[in-house]
């Protein structure tokens, strides 16, 4: 018998999820499946879909936005509040899986769940996002790249939700290119890239003036390296000089030999796509 | 056990329902709404496919307890009693019911598509689908079937 | 004026609006009142001995009716070898075997009580692939083998359950007179059928102890038979009903879960319901045989192809089933749709500790055409031919002569050839995006259609409609509906006038199975002839009403019968169909029973050991071409235009032709680039839909269908099958644009990207 509450403020649903045998539900994409195969028996589900605070996307003054943790992935996609380098975020919410996951799913139970092979966790690297987290005890906020520690393991402690994520001022556009193996599928390998480029269409290249670039599925966490990153600012990015920070980041990345490619393959695959992203930044 | 009521096609239905039985088992086993088909318990297949306030939904992921605040469409409700809608009827004049698994599913992914896109082109048609497995007939049928009924 | 009211028009699917409405129940959507609900206890192991098994606490728990161990399945049973158990006695022979069934009030209950049984296994050694099955001193699947009831006991090595030897001419000897000798070795992988619908049935006993199932089930015969074989009753007290079925492939041919359940209502003489998860379809169900296999063909400069070697190797399983059938087909079709004079065709089935492997759409064509297509583009790639010219060069036409000797009566595949050909010439160029390149690659398809026996009985009722018994069963193919338009063409008919009764051991005439793309060809045979037959009788009743002979009359469209030249002198098949029910003669009913006798081996000509091939035939041909995009920079794969061309001698139903068509060239799709069910040490690590992928609608093209016909003398309205041969020259066809691309053959099921892409790349 599994007991079931769907209270109405946040503080109720925290105090019901100390309990580390209460799950949290929010669009009940990786939660529910689990359940009907048995592989999470909890004695208690906490619905969170009363709570109005975890909804809605707003754009706060300094033009960050704040995106409510029971933001669907097809709210963002098709939400016009983000600008410039955040379109990074509705340019990867359209790519996750299928319209129904879309329309279910939500933000903060994909950062909840922390699969690296999953479209958020790169793609917030990438933005530099801010994880908001509550518990009985307070609020807290955690960059994206400190949330996301290892496969399916965050930053969450028990008792605490994601309850928004926040996506700060960001230049140029976002672009995010999935690798998979069948349209919907989680990637094989993913690139997620902020560029801000002053185009020289003559010479198939730009001058960069800004750059975010995370890579996912190629290791427990999402890989961003900044000393990467600052060694293309103010330096013509063409395709050579996007191969070149492709390798640096496949020499970083550790990814599983799985169904979907072995660690080789994928290492190898990467600087190429990593490239083909960045060019596409360039030359959309 | 929790008593709940449901708003499915229209109409209220008390149900009993335990914290993870899904809705999917509520509408096959208590409302006796058998059209919403059981072909994963996953969320991948698609053959469980229902509105829920008019978008597509998973069935077999949504708990029952969770659904009260919504109104939910079954393939039951999709048309008038005794009528097919037209898109119904262009997916069995364009030969695309097959064996009919995911039949409903698809109805439902391609009714939800041509609410908010009266107009798709085959690209939309196609990523409407995206989620709704069809194994007997490649898809092809399908896709014609919508895109008649968008087009003529 | 069209010369057929019917057959040739695309007719919506009957029953297409209730399954587009939902309200066509398949079995799950059955309700009983006391139904008890079954679960499954699985092994988790790949093989080991059963010490020991509790089921008390299982008994005791909260609504348990009954519990089941394989002690309570004493008979073994099976086709070819009768190796099989339906659960688990003492010993496990795959991870996914069944152990215990529990039926219970609430499903919830069975599955929680299959928890409480313990049971107490010793791990065994297992052999998990073929070569480790095939070792010196290997593990035996079967220890007992030599004392199973077989059909074929000629002996075998050890775990081999099946072997076959067919040759004709003197490959050996010719393969050194030719010019070019290409060899090569294939592997294919375990493909899950992966239909919609999990398999599932439900029993109930009557009173007076007969036994009904429903189930999804391709042939309610073969229910009937093994349930009889397995409970220890006779055919006569066991009914096997199919419930619309919710796709099957091949994987619902032989029982599923009907002897659980069945055994589970005896027990509780309640009716009991057992319906499998998609968890338990991926461990314990079947697959499509893993092969290998080892080919080498010879051809001679002008392209002349003269000889061809083939060795098979199929993985089967834990339990043999279908393996020796497979086996043998595969065999008979590994030559390919060419006039190859020297042919030595070789195979085993062999067992190893994994799932059981059955027929699969295919029925194992679609493995070794992958290699034997391939083989030929690289012949012709060796000569600088064309690889199509070389296919029009040496395929075969009407008149020439399968192997074994049987005559082809009539063969487009010359036309579906060209036609694939000219639709990928004539296709609009594109502009292919840089760090990509796209080609083509074409194969070519034979298979069969006749095969074993089937009949149909034909009932003028009352008011001069018909019902239409056979055991055909609506898998999704539409098979009712092409019967129901055999019947009321011949008949004259409206189609709204036939009644097409659900397949029922106890009123239809019996039919092997509808599957091996037999249906229209086989059924539909047996339903023109007695649809004839009731025309026939209809005919002589209504000369004695009219005073005239028979031969003076003709049928009248919409179910009447007149005297030919003469208007106004006529009668309705309704009163023709009273006078028969009240006055003279006796109701209108027809029947006819049909079993191919064609195909058989001459000796003079052909050599054959070993377990054999049956009478199989009516030959079906086709040609398919793939346009393949590669991405460089991963190696994916993808299509992006795909023709396939297929002879069915008459499309009765244009619209269910092309329909079987798209659907079979997607499943080829999968087969070629993505499906693999992967195990480690017997144990499989995707059993789930998220990790065995499956095409999508994002993931395929439009697919155009070509229908060729070249009418079959022997079929009804000249018609045969097209089941099968859309998913069997997916995977070569692909291989050769592969080929083409990269220089490359890839010899290995599926094209993923990393393989795509070390032969774009070779590793240094």
């Amino acid at each position: 018998m599994v007991g079931f509450h769907k209270p109405a403020t946040l503080a109720e649903a925290l105090a019901l999820l100390a309990d580390e045998d209460a799950r949290p539900l929010s669009g009940g994409q990786t939660l529910v499946p689990m359940l009907n195969q048995g592989v999470v028996q909890p004695s208690l589900i906490v619905s969170l879909g009363r709570l109005r605070e975890l909804r809605g996307i707003t754009r706060l003054a300094g033009g960050a936005v704040r995106i409510g943790a029971m933001a669907t992935h097809a709210e963002i996609a098709t939400s016009t509040l983000f600008e410039a380098g955040q379109t990074l975020m509705p340019r990867t919410a359209v790519q996750i899986a299928d319209p129904a996951v879309r329309a279910a799913g939500t933000i903060g139970g994909s950062c909840a769940f922390g699969d690296p092979t999953a479209d958020w966790p790169v793609t917030l690297c990438a933005c530099g996002a801010l994880i908001e987290l509550a518990s009985a005890a307070g609020r807290r906020e955690v960059p994206a790249t400190d949330f996301f520690q290892h496969y399916l393991q965050t930053e969450l402690q028990t008792g605490e939700l994601v309850t928004a994520v926040t996506i700060p001022p960001l230049a140029g556009r976002g672009v995010y290119r999935k690798f998979a193996r069948v349209y919907g599928d989680n990637a094989t390998v993913s690139v997620a890239v902020i560029l801000d480029v002053d185009v020289d269409v003559a010479v198939e290249a730009g001058r960069c003036r800004f750059v975010r670039l995370a890579v996912g599925s190629v290791g427990p966490r999402p890989i961003r390296l900044t000393a990467v990153e600052d060694s293309l600012v103010g330096r013509m990015l063409d395709a050579a000089a996007a191969e070149a920070a492709g390798a640096a980041l496949a020499a970083d990345a550790d990814p599983l030999d799985d169904l979907r490619g072995s660690a080789a393959y994928k290492r190898r695959i990467l600087p190429r796509l990593v490239q083909r992203t960045l060019l596409e930044g360039i030359n959309p | 056990m929790i008593d709940i009521t449901l708003k499915v096609n229209g109409s209220e239905q008390a149900c009993r329902v335990d914290g993870m039985t899904t809705l999917l088992t509520v509408l096959r086993e208590q409302l006796l709404l058998t059209g919403s088909k059981r072909g994963c318990d996953y969320g991948i297949c698609g053959a469980c496919s229902v509105l829920a306030d008019g978008r597509l939904a998973r069935s077999c992921l949504l708990l029952a307890a969770d659904c009260e605040d919504r109104a939910i469409t079954t393939i039951e409700g999709v048309a008038e009693p005794d009528r097919l809608t037209d898109l119904q009827q262009a997916l069995v004049d364009a030969g695309a019911v097959q064996c009919g698994f995911c039949t409903p599913g698809i109805v439902l992914a391609l009714e939800a598509l041509l609410d908010v896109d009266p107009k798709p082109d085959e690209t939309a048609v196609r990523t409407a689908l995206g989620g709704n497995l069809c194994r007997c007939s490649g898809y092809g049928a399908i896709v014609d079937a919508a895109l008649k009924v968008a087009h003529g | 004026m069209a010369e057929f009211e019917t057959v040739g028009q695309s007719v919506p699917r009957l029953a297409g609006a209730e399954k587009v409405s939902g309200r066509v129940a398949y079995l799950d959507d059955i309700q009983r009142a006391g139904l008890l609900h079954g679960a499954l206890l699985l092994s988790p192991h790949p093989h080991a001995r059963i010490r020991r098994i509790d089921t008390t606490a299982a008994r005791a728990a909260p609504g348990v009716r009954c519990v089941l161990t394989g002690a309570d399945f004493p008979h073994r049973y099976g086709g070819f070898v009768r190796d099989e158990v339906v659960l688990a006695h003492e010993r496990v022979r795959y991870a996914g075997e069944p152990v215990a069934a529990i039926a219970a009030a609430t499903l919830e209950q069975a599955r929680q009580a299959t928890a409480l049984i313990e049971v107490d296994y010793e791990e065994l050694d297992a052999v998990t692939d073929v070569d480790a099955a095939l070792a010196p001193g290997a593990v035996r699947v079967h220890e007992d083998f030599e004392r199973y009831g077989r059909r074929n006991i000629a002996p075998l090595p050890p775990n081999v359950c099946a072997h076959t030897l067919l040759s004709e001419g003197d490959a050996d000897a010719a393969f050194a007179g030719c010019d070019v000798v290409i060899e090569g070795e294939f592997r294919t992988p375990a493909q899950v059928h992966a239909y919609l619908e999990p398999c599932s049935a439900l029993a109930e006993v009557e009173a007076g102890g007969k036994i009904t199932v429903w189930s999804a089930c391709q042939s309610v015969f073969r229910v009937q038979a093994t349930l009889s074989e397995v409970l220890g009753m006779p055919m006569s007290r066991i009914r096997a009903i199919a419930t619309p079925v919710g796709g099957s492939f091949g994987g619902k041919s032989d029982v599923t879960v009907q002897p659980l359940a069945a055994m589970m209502a005896l027990r509780t003489r309640r009716p009991v319901k057992l319906v499998l998860t998609r968890h338990e379809e991926f461990l314990m169900m079947r697959t499509r045989h893993p092969a290998r296999i080892r080919i080498r063909t010879g051809a001679m400069r002008d392209g002349t192809l003269v000889a061809r070697s083939v060795h098979l190797t199929l993985d089967g399983g834990a339990y043999t089933e279908d393996s020796p059938a497979v086996l043998g087909f595969a065999l008979l079709m590994a030559r390919g749709p060419y006039r190859i004079a020297h042919l030595r065709c070789e195979g085993l089935a062999v067992y190893t500790h994994r799932l059981r492997a059955a027929g699969f759409r295919g029925y194992g064509n679609p493995q070794v055409s992958f290699a034997g297509e391939s083989q030929i583009d690289d012949i012709a790639a060796r000569l600088g031919m064309d690889p199509v010219e070389l296919r029009l060069k040496n395929c075969v036409v009407a008149g020439d002569t399968w192997v074994g000797g049987q005559r082809i009566e009539a063969a487009g595949l010359r036309e579906c050839l060209m036609a694939v050909r000219d639709a990928a010439a004539r296709r609009p160029t594109v502009e292919v995006r840089p760090g990509y390149r796209r080609g083509i690659g074409f194969s070519a398809v034979a298979h069969i259609c006749g095969i074993l026996s089937t009949s149909a009985i034909v009932r003028v009722l009352e008011d001069g409609s018909v019902t239409l018994n056979t055991g055909a069963v609506d898998l999704g193919e539409g098979a009712e509906t092409v019967l129901a338009q055999i019947c009321a063409e011949t008949l004259k008919l409206p189609l709204d006038r036939i009644n097409v009764a659900p397949a029922d051991t106890d009123g239809s005439p019996y039919n092997w199975s509808t599957g091996g793309s037999r249906t229209t060809y086989m059924v539909g045979r047996a339903v023109a002839q007695a649809t004839v037959d009731a025309r026939d009788k209809l005919l002589t009743h209504a000369g004695q009403m009219l005073e005239c002979s028979a031969t003076d009359l003709e049928l009248r469209s919409g179910g009447r019968v007149g005297l030919v030249g003469v208007p106004g002198m006529e009668v309705s098949f309704h009163a023709i169909s009273q006078r028969a029910h009240w006055v003279a003669g006796g109701p209108v009913i027809a029947h006819a029973a049909v079993m191919f006798e064609g195909g058989g081996f001459d000796p003079k000509r052909t050599l054959l050991s070993g377990n054999g091939i049956g009478r199989l035939g009516a030959f079906i041909f086709g040609a398919q071409a793939f346009e393949v995009e590669i991405d460089e920079a991963t190696g994916q794969a993808a299509v992006t235009r795909a023709w396939s061309a297929h002879d069915v001698g008459r499309a009765i139903n244009p619209a269910g032709v092309n329909g079987q068509i798209i659907g079979g060239v997607v499943q080829g799709i999968g087969y070629a680039l993505y499906e693999e069910l992967v195990q480690e040490g017997g144990a499989s690590t995707n059993p789930n839909l998220a990790d065995y992928k499956v095409p999508g609608a994002m993931d395929v093209p439009r697919i155009v269908p070509i229908i060729v016909e070249h009418p079959e003398p022997s079929g009804p309205f000249g018609a045969k099958g097209v089941g099968e041969p859309p998913i069997i020259g997916v995977a070569p066809a692909i291989g050769n644009a592969i080929r083409a691309l990269t220089g490359v053959r890839l010899c290995t099921l599926p094209f993923s990207p990393q393989r795509v892409l070390d032969a774009l790349e070779p590793p240094a």
